[in-house]
């Protein structure tokens, strides 16, 4: 396969998620308006953090006036689980010049991942897989200013029985059950999901990451009574 | 103040996204690390999910009446059955619009 062709890929596998990322991108933009940013500091945001769920926390902390320590906090620690994804790129990733490390991590966010990982996992010997995440980056990136762009501009004009929140959840969905081939993916699954309601329901700070690595280790022990299912 | 509080943000999550690419982590990791890889996704987006679909309202488990969590079971079995984004997403959420207006 040549370079465009994998670059094509990743465009393209990218698109059916934008049905979710982009009324996500509407949120957040309505939302950002209300918590009283500027038309530009809205559009910009979703340039210079480009993390959909930290954004949307950012505005809601902001109308909130909380701290903005807080605020720093908050976003870091919401998108800390993309320390973790760049830590599984690294075996793909580690031979690019700095240029494509610099730009690909910028790029590095929950759907483009979630994409490019499936192929960078199927295809490991090939070396120019980079491209699949750079059109799937950038798929996501263009989708997340357009969406940004909506949302900032219809403002407070959204109907109100659309709950359009609802369709990250189920954009995930799509996402984590095709990838759940194996007693430990399962196992992973499970033990993530349910200290993630255990630690949310104690009110443990960072309970995202914890149950994560919770879930990690499960599938990690568990991994010996593979059979696929 | 706001730009400032924009840029730093966005400064840390391209440090978080970064540092394990920068070549600070060795490329030499144990068998057992890169093993672990390939639980990351569904062990990180599993939580937000649990999270999204609002089980845990206030300290409270919410289920009996929590429409959110029906329309995501028929969005879990769509995609198992068919293994298609488009139609989970679409599926699962007009099961919920459908629900919600009953």
């Amino acid at each position: 396969m040549k370079k465009w062709q994998i670059f094509k890929q990743g465009v393209l596998q990218e698109l059916p998620l934008q049905l979710g990322v982009f009324p996500f991108g509407i949120i957040y933009g309505v939302m950002a308006i209300e918590s009283g940013l500027t038309f530009l500091q809205a559009l910009l945001m979703s340039s210079i953090i480009f993390g959909g769920a930290s954004q949307i926390a950012f505005v809601q902390l902001l109308s909130n006036s909380t701290p903005y320590g807080v605020i720093v906090t908050t976003v870091g620690a919401i998108n800390s689980r993309h320390l973790l994804y760049s830590i599984s790129m690294v075996e793909y990733l580690n031979k690019l010049s700095l240029s494509w490390r610099v730009m690909l991590a910028y790029l590095l966010t929950d759907e483009a991942y979630a994409v490019s990982i499936r192929k960078f996992i199927n295809h490991s010997d090939n070396s120019i897989l980079h491209y699949h995440l750079l059109g799937s980056g950038i798929t996501l990136f263009v989708s997340w200013q357009i969406s940004t762009l909506f949302g900032v501009w219809l403002g407070n004009d959204l109907p109100e029985f659309l709950d359009l929140q609802f369709i990250i959840p189920l954009t995930f969905i799509a996402i984590i059950i095709p990838m759940i081939k194996s007693k430990s993916t399962l196992i992973t699954v499970i033990s993530s999901g349910i200290t993630a309601l255990i630690f949310k329901s104690l009110d443990i700070n960072f309970w995202i990451i914890l149950s994560g690595l919770t879930g990690i280790l499960a599938g990690m022990a568990s991994s010996r009574w593979d059979k696929k299912i | 103040m706001i730009w400032s509080l924009i840029i730093l943000c966005g400064f840390i999550t391209f440090l978080i996204r970064f540092i394990p690419l920068s070549g600070i982590i060795s490329s030499d990791l144990p068998l057992s690390v890169k093993h672990s890889f390939k639980y990351i996704p569904l062990a990180v987006l599993t939580p937000i999910i649990v999270n999204d679909l609002s089980i845990i309202e206030n300290k409270n488990f919410f289920l009996i009446e929590n429409l959110k969590l029906y329309a995501a079971l028929i969005a879990i079995i769509v995609s198992i059955i068919w293994n298609n984004v488009l139609a989970t997403i679409s599926i699962g959420m007009a099961s919920f619009l459908i629900m919600s207006n009953i």
